[in-house]
């Protein structure tokens, strides 16, 4: 295949992927597939390009979703006015949240995101009159799209279906731009050895908070895209098995590849579909799955399509090999 | 607020602190010594109180069920160690992180199989049934015990951990791992040893706490972040740092619910926050 060629063939991949989803899954599961796949993108921009391991992401996932359900709500507000709230939200939890957490550096930081992530979940627990509590905050519709003369309405779930994938192609470059930007490099020099990266002069606390913020960006935007969903935002989006969740997919997908957060969000919503068909009980399943991808296969699903093409490759290699020495 | 209700508050704060300073003291050490945090630590800490119920179902009651907690769950934190944690020293601590946060998920679905979903109320022992009278109000004489006998026990764990051969390894071990290991000192067992103890202190605390609290599938994840705060606040790998902070914790959280009951969890959380801010290293930290 040529240069050209093969430039084109990921993202050809990537929009083929997104066509058959939903006719693989249900498409309001397809949209959640694709809504926790942004989630775990943000994730892998904190873990896997900057090696931070955020165990609070729902912390922000769980605000935008408050924020961008809250102003639909109570005031009626746009689609855009609600995504806007929902990132404005999402980055100012993160700026907060992640400035306090990068005081300290690994397992501190993880103890410190997973802590605060249960502070936000007590406050949302108590504070059922802005939050419905335990019982959720329902009565979400989903406003329509409106850009200038098009006007587009997303009550079926097919139409959000669209409305989300497109949203996600926007956000899958625009995350594959910041990791392959300068910034991006910076984080990866961080992960890879903050003492030199800090040593060549670049301010390592400075860039953690910026990835931190960007991450809180992308999650808050993803948690309205969830309360408009099921037109609901559960107690639960904030509670630390969505956190469980998100990095879960990161890691199943493989971290420190752009594509891994996509493949994870796909393996895990599939395997709590078809689980739920018999097991209602899904941290079990959640459970037993973290064990065995960490004691077994911890470069992921990624690291799984890479053995099996080195496999693929070897064997083939092995048959030329043989049949050169045939022809011999 | 009146006297006695600040005086049963102060109380109760202090009965929870003595409880966190026992959880928060097996994390701390586990978490110096092994480096990575033990998410499984709260869900020991729930196996605790369900061995203690399933225990005291025979005819010795509450009394068996204790030593059975302790012992349980710190056979089942030395399995943890070997099966698990062992195998992934040379990984990074993520990983190890991931795996403790999947043993948490399981062993709390495994407790509500075995034991249903629904919470259970327990009466104290008949020995430690009923109230003192403190002049100014009554207060139950179970938890006098607990805040005495706990007290006693957090205290014992700082003596071990300061003044013996053993606590010298192990400050050892959290001060320099191969430097220990290189002076011939069996680390692989230090590591094994210190979890399984780690794990019985909170088995037993979640035992102690079953005729205060009862029995709740979800108690150990509760108590999780809390015993996390216990720890940071008090500042990495110091026992008397964690022995403080937990009582602090204790009793800002139970003042808080007289005076304000809806912050009384996030005050505890802002209280971290704060000392982040002021203090990173923590109260008797030095890194």
């Amino acid at each position: 295949m040529t240069g050209p060629a093969l430039r084109l063939l990921r993202p050809g991949l990537l929009v083929l992927g997104l066509v058959l989803l939903p006719l693989l899954l249900r498409p309001i599961v397809a949209a959640e597939v694709l809504i926790f796949a942004v989630a775990a993108m943000a994730l892998n921009l904190l873990l896997g390009y900057t090696g931070m391991l955020s165990f609070g992401q729902a912390t922000f996932f769980g605000m935008g979703a408050y924020a961008g359900g809250l102003v639909i709500r109570h005031w009626e507000a746009s689609l855009w006015v609600s995504l806007l709230a929902g990132v404005v939200v999402g980055v100012g939890t993160a700026a907060v949240i992640g400035y306090l957490c990068i005081q300290r550096l690994g397992i501190y930081f993880i103890m410190l995101t997973f802590g605060f992530n249960q502070m936000f979940y007590f406050i949302a627990y108590k504070w059922t009159d802005v939050t419905g509590g335990e019982d959720g905050l329902p009565g979400i519709p989903r406003p329509p799209v409106t850009l200038g003369p098009l006007h587009l309405r997303l009550d079926s779930s097919e139409e959000y279906y669209v409305f989300v994938a497109v949203a996600f192609v926007l956000l899958f470059y625009a995350m594959k731009w910041i990791v392959e930007s300068p910034l991006g490099l910076v984080c990866q020099s961080i992960r890879e050895n903050p003492n030199r990266a800090a040593a060549v002069g670049y301010n390592v606390t400075l860039y953690k908070w910026i990835a931190f913020t960007v991450a809180g960006a992308f999650t808050g935007l993803a948690g309205v895209l969830y309360a408009m969903l099921f037109g609901i935002v559960p107690l639960d989006a904030i509670s630390f098995i969505t956190s469980g969740n998100i990095v879960f997919m990161a890691l199943i997908g493989g971290i420190g590849n752009v594509y891994g957060p996509l493949l994870g969000a796909v393996a895990l919503i599939w395997l709590s579909e078809t689980v739920s068909v018999f097991w209602h009980r899904w941290p079990l399943i959640l459970g037993l799955a973290l064990i065995a991808v960490v004691l077994f296969l911890r470069g992921g699903l990624a690291e799984a399509f890479e053995r099996v093409r080195t496999a693929v490759a070897a064997a083939r290699l092995g048959r030329q090999a043989g049949a050169g020495k045939e022809a011999a | 607020m009146s006297l006695p209700l600040l005086v049963i508050a102060l109380l109760n704060g202090l009965v929870t602190g003595v409880i966190y300073a026992l959880i928060g003291v097996g994390l701390s050490v586990v978490l110096g010594l092994l480096n990575i945090p033990n998410f499984a630590h709260g869900v020991l800490y729930a196996l605790g109180a369900y061995f203690l119920y399933a225990a005291s179902q025979g005819p010795l009651g509450f009394w068996a069920g204790l030593p059975v907690a302790l012992v349980g769950v710190a056979l089942v934190g030395a399995a943890i160690e070997y099966l698990g944690v062992r195998r992934l020293y040379r990984v990074h601590p993520d990983y190890v992180l991931l795996l403790t946060f999947g043993l948490a998920l399981v062993l709390t679905e495994v407790i509500i199989i075995v034991w249903g979903p629904v919470g259970i109320t327990y009466r104290p022992p008949a020995l430690l049934a009923g109230t003192v009278d403190l002049g100014i109000t009554l207060y139950p004489k179970y938890r006098f015990a607990v805040m005495v006998v706990t007290g006693l026990l957090v205290l014992g764990c700082w003596l071990f951990v300061e003044k013996t051969k053993y606590g010298a390894i192990i400050r050892a071990g959290i001060e320099d791992k191969e430097m220990a290991s290189a002076l011939g000192i069996n680390i692989g067992r230090v590591f094994t040893l210190s979890f399984a103890a780690g794990a019985g202190l909170a088995g037993l605390g979640g035992a102690l706490m079953v005729p205060i609290h009862g029995l709740l599938p979800s108690m150990g994840i509760e108590i999780l972040p809390f015993a996390f705060v216990v720890v940071v606040l008090g500042g990495l790998g110091s026992l008397p740092g964690a022995i403080l902070a937990g009582l602090l914790v204790g009793v800002v959280q139970s003042l808080m619910t007289v005076l304000w009951a809806p912050a009384a969890n996030a005050s505890v959380f802002a209280m971290m926050a704060l000392m982040l801010l002021v203090r990173p290293q923590g109260l008797l930290g030095h890194r």
